[in-house]
């Protein structure tokens, strides 16, 4: 059970933090499996919360359009185009994960 | 603004360079406001834009502060309008209309070129969470 938990944090890891942290994380799936599945499970939790935080965003700027408070345009546009892309993103990773472990449950044993 | 900086940075040419219209609408607003001879004529707004260093994190560029033209203005004749004074001249603001329509031009096209970065990052991160799954 370790094991396919602790191969998975590389694929979260790289597309969640960016770059260094990408690079940080190849180390970790080479070391121990136990600690690789709390780190991705933190991951996927802060990924969610920075997606929540981001269409909280462009919602309140939404409420703001529809009030007549919005003062930039563009600010909206932008905001809701980041909410969809980290959506996009967040699924993303989702279904990699997902692919990944139930191609391992398929696995023939 | 972690993950798509890209959009935080062309936000912040997008709000510059509305400032930049905004002031320039105020200037050609008021073109043709007459002031009398003893009051300052109406100073051309001009802002000024700052580039925010790409070490501190973040990128961009912000309205650093608004300077304003010459109060000077220029004087017309025209005895008949009744702000004029004793002479018969009154105050016009010293705003050039022609150097207004160029520069809103450039803040126009500005917004434009930001509008496209937005556009052509969106493509471009659309098109980075489409690998593998092809």
């Amino acid at each position: 059970m370790t094991f396919p938990i602790g191969a998975i944090p590389g694929i979260g890891a790289a597309i969640g933090t960016g770059g260094v942290a990408g690079i940080d994380s190849t180390a970790a799936v080479n070391g121990t499996g136990a600690a690789g599945g709390d780190a991705f499970s933190s991951i996927l939790a802060s990924s969610f919360d920075q997606l929540a935080a981001t269409q909280a965003n462009a919602d309140g700027l939404a409420a703001q359009a529809a009030t007549g408070d919005l003062k930039d345009v563009h600010d909206y546009m932008i905001a809701r185009n980041e909410a969809s892309l980290a959506t996009e993103m967040v699924v993303g990773i989702k279904n990699a994960a997902v692919s990944a472990f139930t191609e391992i449950m398929r696995m023939p044993i | 603004m972690a993950i798509f900086d890209t959009f935080g940075i062309s936000g912040s040419g997008l709000m510059t360079h509305r400032k930049w219209l905004d002031a320039v609408s105020d200037n050609i607003a008021n073109v043709n406001t007459v002031r009398r001879t003893d009051e300052d004529a109406f100073q051309q707004r001009m802002v000024v834009a700052e580039a925010i260093e790409y070490g501190t994190g973040e990128g961009g560029v912000r309205v650093a502060r608004a300077e304003f033209g010459n109060a000077e203005g220029r004087l017309v004749y025209q005895p008949d309008h009744p702000l004029a004074d004793e002479a018969g001249y009154v105050k016009y603001p010293d705003i050039d209309l022609g150097d207004q329509m160029s520069q809103m031009i450039m803040a126009q096209r500005g917004y434009q070129a930001n509008l496209a970065v937005v556009e052509r990052a969106t493509e471009a991160y659309k098109a980075a969470l489409q690998l593998g799954k092809g």
